[in-house]
Order: C-alpha cells, then structure tokens, then sequence
C-alpha cells in the first residue's frame, strides 16, 4: 500500500491538522487587528473538513491501518462532529476578548481532531491520545476564554480533574491491555470472540477492573455521577460559547470511546458493571435535573441539564446494540441519534447567552434575560425551540430523541435478566423529564413573561445569530423528518452490533472469561422472538466450553 | 350542495383535507405578520379571517362527510385518511417500525373537530377588547392552539396524537402567563408542569404499547386502527392492559380532570384570559376524554371493563366535590370552572358505562360542555371587562344595567344545567340513562361495569349544579344595583350592555345549542356508528366470544351483523322501557333514541 491509500480515507483529519496549523499561523500574522477573518478561515476549514467526510464513501470497516479503522461509526461521528462543529465555530465567532484569536480557533480545530480520531482509533493507545487530543484544548479554551479570575479557576480546576480522569482512564486501558494481549481494540474483540486469549484464574477480576477504570476515566468525559462536580463551575466560569463546546465535543468523544470499549467487552459486561452503570445513569438524570431546579444562573442551569442528559444517554449505553430491530430498538442507534441532537440544541441555548449582554457582560442569569422576546422575538424563538427540545417536547427533535432513548430501553424481552431495571430507569427517565421540564420552562418563561430589568445590548453579529438559528431550525426538521438522521444513525451503529454477532454459540465474552461471578446476562439480545431465537445467556454455552 | 361537493378540490380531499384543516392556522400565522407592527386591528382581522378560513374548510370537511351515503359511511372506519411515514425502521425485509403521520376522522372526531373550529374563531373575535399588548403573539399563539388541537381530534396514529395533545400545552402556557391576571406565571407553571408529569407517565405507556406491539405483532406500530384491531383478536394480554391504562390515564385523567388531580384547572382558569378560559374548558379538556375514548377504552378493553368502576367512583365524587366547591365560591370564573370539573364527571361516568347510550352520551356532553361553559366563559369575560372583578359579592342587579347580558348568561346557565330542550340536557339524559342500564344483558352484549348505584348520586349532582348555578346567576343578576366605584368601564370602547360584536359572538352558541337540544339526531346517528365501530366494538365480554367465534380476520362490520342479526333487541331497547316517567319537553331526544336504532338498522341489513 502507497502512503496515499493510508492517507485519503484520514483526509477530514488531516485537512484539520493542517488548518489547525495555518489558522495559529494566521492568528499570528494578524497581531494588532482582530478582524473576523481568522474566525472565517477557522470555518472554512471545519467546512472543508466536512464536505470531505461526506463525500466518502461510507467505509465498511476495512482493515486497520494506523492504529485506525474506519467504519461507518467514524463516517457518522465525523459528519456530526464537523457539522457541529462549524456551528460551534460560528457562535464563537467573537471570541475570545483577547487577541489569541488565532490560538484559540486552532485550539478548537485540535479538539474536533481528537473526536474524529477517537471516532476511528483502533488501538487503546491511539484511542487514549486521540481522548486526551480532545480535552487538552479545552483546557486552554476555558482560560482564553475570559480575562476574568473566574475562567482561570475553571480552567485549573478542568485541568486537573481531567488530569486525574486520564490517569484512569490510561490505568483502566492497561489493564485491558494486560487481559488482551493486544492493544488493537479489533483484535481484542476478535480474540475475545474465537477465544483465543490467554486464560488465567485471575483475568476476569483484572478484565472488571479494568472496564470499571475505563468507565470512571470516561464518566468523567461525558460528566456522569460521581464524576460529574465540575461541570457546573467549569461550566460558568468559561465563556458562554466555550461552555456549549464543552457540553458537547468532550460527551461525544467520551460515549464514543465508551461504545468502542464495550464492544471490545462484546457488550457483555459483567453484571457488576452493568448495575454500577445503571446506578450512575439513574444518579446522573435525577443528580442533574434536581440540582438544576435549584439554580438562578441559566449557564449553571444548563450544566446540569447537560449532566442529565448524559443520564438519559447511559440508559441507551446499557440497552446496547440490539441488532436488526431498527432505530428505535437499539441503544448505540438510540444513543448516536440522541447526541446529534443533543450538541446541536445545548449549542442554541449556549449562543443566545453568548448573543447578549446585559449591564456589561454577557447574560448568564434568568433576570438577565427577562423580557427577551420582547426585545429579540426571532433569536428568543429560536431559543426557545432549543429549550424545548432540551426538554423533550413535542414538535422538536429532543422528543425523538427521548422516544428513541426510551423505546431502546424496553427492547429487552420479558425473561431476560435486565428488563425489569431497564424499564425501570427508563420511567426514571420519563419521571426525570418532567422535573427538567420544571427548570427548562424557568428559561423559557423568563425570557418570555418575564418583566424586563435590564434590556440587553445586542452584541453577537450575524454569526453567532446564524448559529443560533441553524441549532434550531434543525430541530424542527428533523422531528418531521427524522429518517434521515436516524438511518445515518442506524448504519453507524450496525458495524457496532455486527462485530459483537459472531456466529451465535461460539460467543463468548469477558463475562465469560471471568467465570463464575458473572451471570450470563445474554446482552446481545438474540432472545428476539422475531430473530432466530436464541436461550438468554450466550455465555452459558462460553462456559462450557472452557 | 351535492354539486359543491363533487367540486374537485374535495374529491381529491380525501387524503389531504384534514393536513389542510390542521395547518390552515399555521399559514393564517403568516397574515399576521403581513401588517404593520402597531397596526393591532390589521391584526386581529387577520387571526379572525385565518380562524374563519379554518372554519369554513371545516364546514366542508363535515359536509362532505355527511355527503357520503351511510353505507359508505359504515364500509370504512375512518374518512379522509391519509398515511405518511414518519418514523420508519426495516430489518431486512420486514418493517419493524410503523410510526406514521396517520390522520383521519370518524363520527365523533368530526363533530369534536367541528367544536373546536367553530369556537376559535369566536375566542378569537372575543379576545378584540381584551388584549391590548403584543397583539401580535398573542394571535399567533391561539392559532398555533387551533393547530394542536384539531391534530389531536385528526390523529390516527398514537404518536402523533401524544405529540399534537403534548404540544397544545405551549401556546396555552403562554396564554396564561403572558396574558393572565395577577398570579399568571404560578398558574401557567402550574398548568404546565401538572399536565406534563401525568403525560410524560403517558408518553412511557406510548413507548411501551410500540415495544410491545411489535412483540404481538412484529411490527412497532403505533396505528391506532391496527392496535384496535390487536385488542379485538385478544392480542394485548390483560396484564399488559393494566399497566397501559394505568399509563395512559395519568396524562388523561389530569387534563380532564378527574377528581383528586383537578387542582390546577380551577387556577388556570382563573388566570387564563377570557379566550384561554373558552379554549380551555372549550375544547382543551376534552383531549382528556377523547383520549379516553379514543385509546383507553377501545384498546385496552379488559383493563377499561375491571376499572370503570374506579373510575366512575372518581368521576362521581368529582361531581358532588366540584359541584360543592362551586357553590362556595366567590369568584364567578372560579364557580365556572368548578362546574367544568363537575360536568367533566358526567362524561367520565358516561365514557365508563361502555354501553353505546352511555358513550354517545359522554360524547355529546363532550360537544355540550364546550358550547355552554365556553360561552360562559365569554359572558364571565364580559363582565370582568366592564366591573375589573368577579366578585360575586361586588356586583349585582346587573340584569337592569345589562338586559343582554342577563339574557345570555341565564340562557347558558340552563344550558349547562341541563334544561330539557337545550343541548345540556340530551348529554346528561344519555349519560344517566347509559350508566343505570350499564348492567343490562342481553344474550349478545354482558353487563357493563356501572349501575343505579352510580346514577343517584350523579343525579344529585345535577341538583346541585342547578341550584349553585341559578343561585350565581340571582346574585349577579337580580337584586339591587351593586357595582364597584368608576364603573362600568367604557374606556376601551365598550358600552354598558353588551355590544354588537359580543352578542354576534354569543348567538352563534346560543342557536347551536338550541339545534341540539332539539335535533341532536345528525349528531348521535354518527355518534352511534362510530362508537360501535371504533369505541366499544370489543369492550364487553360478551362480544368478544362473538368476535372470535366469527374468526379474527372477519371484515369489520361482521361482527356488528352477527349481533344484530340474532339479537334484535339492541342495548338500546333494553334502556328506552326502563327510563323513568319522561318529561313531556323531551320527545325530540326519545325520538332520536329510537332512531339511534332504526339510524343502525340499513347497516344491520346489509
């Protein structure tokens, strides 16, 4: 193979690298005027990225090369990634306040490099690296983003909490190692699959732990209980804009990185794992949503919401691949639709607040934005379309995503271990969805029947406006319309579930491998009545077998 | 009119008539941003002529439903149905989601679809004097209510019924809390989050019921004719019924409301702006009861039979509590809203008999209660509008400053409670004559769950909500002159008496109330077919031996033939004999009765 078959399919990366590169490089050149066109080149270059990854062809998991592997997972996150990711440019079109607007453009770019690379990697290595790509930015973000006290504590504070997170997650990912043998995440599910790793007494305690590091490293990513007391003072302290990235590029690469590694595991976890995830999904939407009743601030308000949604999206990470039922039966579709939405309307939100200012700073608190509509009807309109799917009402794509989310979690039939607690958490779900929409109409009925206090300055140009409204506007597109998506959706996560369906009863898992203390929880599901049916419990058949 | 019919624009009505009905409002909202800002009465003419452009394809859509012949009529379940995929999924080959845009109408959704278009333009108009600020909003918020609402009556398919009937809360939340009186963001909260958490606990059972189908069916559909279908072949085990009605009735019974989670409506009421309050008990509270009818009991017919019983206990202690609290109010719009509460009871209690009497019952005091306590609701307004209070204590002898007014308000009032010869009346006589003779068997149809035990204290009810209701009107109305300092209050442009514009809003009402207090027959004969055939086609037992007897995929009037066939006298003929001594003004009600049978009888033949 010529270096160019290795390097066409990694061309989105590659024209991020190197745009990462020329926007620092012009952010330079330009000291002393801080025109837009820094920001400009910034979009052009995530844009090019994009029209790149679309006009692949969708890969069908060819081999690996690079310690990457292409499958229709990366085409998808590719796609959502960039497509947020101009948005999220355009919203911080102004930013930050400073002149290291070059640095900070490039800052962003790097970020979105790293969830294309956790998308695509293929080797724990790569993958820890490509989660770090992602979160060291950010770190830099937060303290470019205000000059303010507060954006520098947020910043430290981010910084070694995510430190720490990566520690774990790095000890976590030895350990795998360690059971593996390889550190090729392919292999590992293939060797997981024909058993032929190496088989100890210990390995299935060393297997647990190292998915439970795992799970913690990356439960601080996607900002789940217990990992989750950060967010909100990260969240205030940075910029409007910044905490709308955050909310989302760090969540997308952590589920990510969380779908890749269960598939190693085959999906099988052990049941210890699976409670401590259903306990941490069921902690995280009420922690987060009863948390946010009690805040004034909207920034505040909206990082725990963003913690209950990571919630709502551990319930589609317990459901797991279902293969073959459709979008609404499986998890991983359930979960890639979810987030889609999710980053585009926590963005919306985020860019009306990074839209105005109000007595010499952006608004932040509900009074701040009292008597919006008044003010601005449209961009409130188009906010207000955003809370509302935030809050999973109708006619917004939020609602499909609570439907798919929820659906996924009732798709486990009646004998099977995990259908009662699913179905459980997902009226824990429906039940949270109500308390959120407590706080979201708070926002809402601020912004529109609140008396105004202080009329808030107008301050985000065309940009951040036209970011505002292509959040929005796609919520309501997409609820009409919501194969589009969740086909994409459906043909990213089939690879997913293919990989994890090996010819049935050789199936054979970690839990497997580690023998008496993991029940066989037959998580790949073939106890369908409509596919071939199939006793609960593939690893009964692993068990006999060793 | 046959001529106007065949036009056709309406022949080819048939899949897309009701799209167009829905969305009319939403592209009247376009007009209102055509004038100028400021320019309030270009405005408010837009939003009327948006609502009456609605109304008048409405007209059409009934006529043209009435155009086809019975026969035709009774051939199929629904009119002008149209499908559109929505959310689709396949494995392989087979579809494994079936979650479509589904719309059509039967006999009760058109009359109800009817309601709501022909009030809205009323609330509209109503609302001229009233709302002085952000005009605009304001009419594009009772336009986009106007969307939801004739969605949820349209609606064939579970989702789409959940997303129109979630969705209507938006607009009304704005209603209230930018246009309501003094406590207007605690009502407009409390509106919002009370009707959410019931229906969120309704969305999990919509959720459910697709997982579920697909489990019996193997498709994840959401159709409500299919699931229909499901229930009559015995396909959803009772269970299952259960835990779905329970589901389902979280978010229903709120909105209706049923008695122990009906404390919000008595504060959005009084909030809400005068066309909120008309929407609201107009047509916004029997989503409640549609969805009972519509979903409940028809799909879950097991679980509606075990717990009519608790339900109806509910329902009837809702009447007498309501109607109690109604009597002790002080403020005029309160009282009103406490009779909704007590009349809502009586559609439960005739939803729950499932007999064809008691449900044509329930429904028609479904379309009743709409009229009457809608046009309440405006003359409450009217009222406000020229005094600033409700007090009853603070006003009276209005019946000599305002003859108008007196008269309308007492001509609504003994609509309400039911004077025989207005509509009041044929809903309640229904309901009570449906739920005594609930238990009546005839060898083809098993007892219903209810009996007498329920009617005495319903029956009191009625007592009750003449006596609170005259009494309101005798102080309001007679006695000496009382009015608080500086009014009546003409600033706006209002004259003392009503003016032209409010009675051209009130006579509307008046005359249908009078139509169907008078001929209802139109009305129940479409009633009756479409509740025998989409409502109670397999709710009680007896029938459902029959249904399977005569094999599952039998043509859907079979089932209907066999019973007729056999069985002349039809549930309806047990009832008429056993009705106590009749007053003589009803004979217009009897003789529909009857021909609530002979209307059946060309279809039995067939």
């Amino acid at each position: 193979m010529s270096a160019d078959s290795y390097l066409a399919p990694l061309a989105p990366e590659l024209i991020l690298l190197i745009g990462a590169g020329v926007v620092l490089l012009a952010g330079l050149m330009q000291s002393g005027r801080r025109g837009p066109w820094v920001s400009m080149l910034a979009l052009l270059v995530v844009l090019l990225a994009f029209v790149t990854a679309l006009r692949q062809s969708v890969p069908d998991g060819q081999a690996a090369v690079l310690g990457l592997w292409l499958t229709p997972l990366t085409f998808y996150t590719r796609c959502i990634a960039l497509g947020i990711g101009a948005l999220i440019v355009l919203i911080n079109w102004y930013q930050p306040v400073t002149e290291e607007r070059g640095e900070y453009m490039a800052m962003i770019l790097l970020s979105l490099l790293g969830v294309l690379l956790t998308a695509s990697a293929n080797d724990l290595v790569v993958l820890f690296f490509a989660i770090e790509l992602v979160s060291i930015p950010t770190y830099v973000l937060i303290a470019l983003s205000q000059t303010d006290q507060r954006a520098s504590e947020a910043s430290v504070k981010y910084f070694f909490l995510g430190a720490m997170a990566a520690a774990v997650l790095a000890y976590g990912l030895s350990f795998l190692y360690g059971v593996a043998g390889t550190t090729t995440i392919h292999t590992v599910t293939e060797g997981v699959a024909t058993s032929t790793l190496p088989s100890g007494p210990d390995i299935g305690g060393l297997a647990l732990v190292g998915v439970l590091l795992v799970f913690g490293g990356l439960a601080f990513k996607v900002a789940a209980v217990p990992f989750h007391v950060y967010a909100p003072d990260v969240y205030e302290g940075a910029a409007s804009p910044v905490t709308g990235m955050l909310g989302f590029v760090p969540k997308l690469a952590g589920f990510i990185a969380l779908i890749k590694i269960f598939s190693a595991c085959n999906w099988d976890l052990p049941v210890v794992v699976w409670w401590i995830i259903w306990i941490v999904a069921a902690a995280t939407m009420t922690a987060g949503n009863v948390l946010a009743l009690l805040q004034r601030n909207v920034k505040r308000m909206l990082a725990y919401s963003s913690i209950a949604h990571t919630g709502y999206m551990l319930i589609a990470i317990l459901v797991g691949p279902v293969a073959g039922q459709g979008p609404m039966h499986d998890g991983v579709t359930a979960l890639l639709f979810y987030i889609a939405i999710y980053g585009a309307m926590n963005l919306g939100a985020f860019a009306l607040l990074t839209a105005f200012r109000s007595q010499g700073r952006p608004v932040e608190t509900l009074e701040d934005i009292a008597g919006l509509a008044v003010r601005a009807p449209l961009a409130t309109l188009a906010f207000a379309i955003c809370v509302f799917s935030l809050m999973g009402f109708p006619p917004t794509a939020g609602f499909l995503g609570k439907v798919y989310i929820f659906s996924s979690a009732f798709s486990l039939d009646q004998p099977h271990p995990f259908h009662g607690p699913l179905i459980a958490l997902a009226i824990i779900g429906v039940v949270n969805s109500a308390i959120a929409a407590a706080y979201y109409l708070r926002i809402v009925s601020a912004a529109y029947i609140g008396a105004e206090v202080d009329w808030p300055v107008r301050t985000g140009g065309i940009p951040v406006r036209l970011g505002l409204a292509l959040c929005a506007i796609p919520m309501l597109i997409v609820f009409v319309w919501p194969a589009g998506l969740a086909g994409e959706a459906q043909s990213a996560a089939a690879l997913v579930n293919r990989s994890i369906q090996p010819q049935s009863t050789q199936v054979t898992s970690l839990a497997g491998q580690e023998g008496r203390e993991a029940i066989p929880t037959g998580f790949n599901a073939q106890d369908r009545p409509q596919s071939e049916s199939h006793p609960p419990g593939d690893s009964t058949g692993s068990k006999t077998q060793h | 009119m046959a001529q106007i019919l065949d036009m056709p624009l309406f022949n080819l009505a048939d899949s897309w008539a009701l799209t167009l009905v829905i969305f009319a409002p939403l592209v009247g909202m376009v007009l209102l941003w055509l004038p100028p800002p400021g320019d309030d009465k270009g405005i408010r003419r837009s939003a009327l002529f948006a609502s009456l452009v609605t109304l008048a394809l409405t007209v059409l859509v009934v006529f043209q439903f009435y155009s086809f012949e019975p026969a035709v009529r009774q051939s199929r379940a629904y009119a002008f149905t149209c499908h559109v995929p929505w959310i689709a999924g396949t494995a392989g080959d087979s579809a494994t989601i079936d979650i479509a845009y589904r719309l059509g109408v039967d006999g009760i959704s058109i009359w109800l679809l009817a309601l709501t278009a022909f009030l809205m333009p009323l609330a509209i108009w109503g609302s001229f004097s009233g709302i002085r600020t952000r005009v605009r909003e304001y009419y594009s918020l009772m336009l986009l209510l106007e969307v939801g609402l004739l969605g949820v009556f349209c609606a064939l398919d579970v989702l789409l019924f959940y997303v129109f009937f979630e969705f209507t809360l938006v607009p009304l939340f704005f209603l209230i809390g930018i246009w309501g009186g003094s406590e207007r963001r605690r009502a407009a909260n409390k509106f919002f989050i009370y009707t959410l958490a019931g229906s969120v606990l309704t969305f999990a059972g919509v959720v459910y019921l697709a997982y579920y189908s697909f489990t019996v069916l193997g498709t994840a559909t959401l159709s409500i004719e299919r699931l229909i279908q499901a229930a009559q072949a015995g396909h959803i085990a009772p269970a299952v019924q259960w835990w779905l009605f329970l589901a389902f009735a979280a978010g229903f019974a709120i909105k209706v409301p049923l008695f122990p989670v009906h404390t919000w409506l008595p504060l959005a009421h009084t909030e809400a702006p005068t066309a909120g309050s008309v929407i609201l008990a107009g047509v916004l509270l029997k989503l409640g009861t549609y969805g009972f009818c519509r979903l409940s009991i028809p799909m879950l017919p097991n679980a509606s039979f075990e717990l009519a019983p608790v339900v109806a206990v509910l329902a009837v202690i809702g009447i007498i509590y309501a109607a109690l609290a109604a009597w002790v109010q002080k403020d005029v719009k309160k009282l009103v809203a406490y009779s909704s509460v007590s009349h809502l009871g009586f559609c439960m209690l005739g939803l729950f008999s499932l007999k064809v009497i008691g449900v044509t019952g329930g429904v028609v005091y479904m379309i009743n209660h709409g009229l009457s306590t809608g046009a309440l609701f405006l003359i409450v307004g009217c009222i406000y509008e020229r005094y600033h209070t409700r007090n009853i204590h603070e006003i009276g002898g209005l019946a000599r400053q305002m003859p108008w007014m007196a008269f309308f308000l007492i001509f609504f009032t003994l609509s309400s409670v039911g004077l025989p010869g207005l509509n009041g009346f044929v809903g309640e006589f229904l309901v009570l004559l449906g739920t005594a003779t609930s238990k009546a068997t005839s060898d083809l149809r098993a007892a219903g769950p209810l009996g007498y035990g329920y009617v005495i204290p319903a029956a009191t009810g009625i007592i009750l909500s003449a006596v609170y209701m005259l009494w309101m009107c005798q102080r309001v109305l007679f006695g000496p002159l009382k009015e608080p300092a500086n009014t009546p209050d003409t600033s706006t442009g209002l004259t003392k008496d009503l003016t032209r514009r409010e009675i051209s809003i009130l006579v509307p009402i008046a005359l249908a109330c009078v139509f169907i207090g008078v001929y209802p027959k139109p009305m129940l004969d479409t009633f009756k077919v479409a509740i025998e055939r989409n409502v109670l086609r397999d709710v009680l037992p007896a029938e459902r031996v029959t249904a399977e007897t005569s094999g599952l995929s039998i043509p859907a009037d079979a089932t209907q033939d066999t019973q007729s066939g056999e069985g002349s006298p039809a549930e309806p003929d047990d009832g008429v004999p056993a009705q106590p001594a009749d007053p003589p003004r009803d004979s217009a009600v009897l003789a529909s009765l009857t021909d609530l049978d002979t209307t059946g009888g060309p279809k039995h033949e067939r």
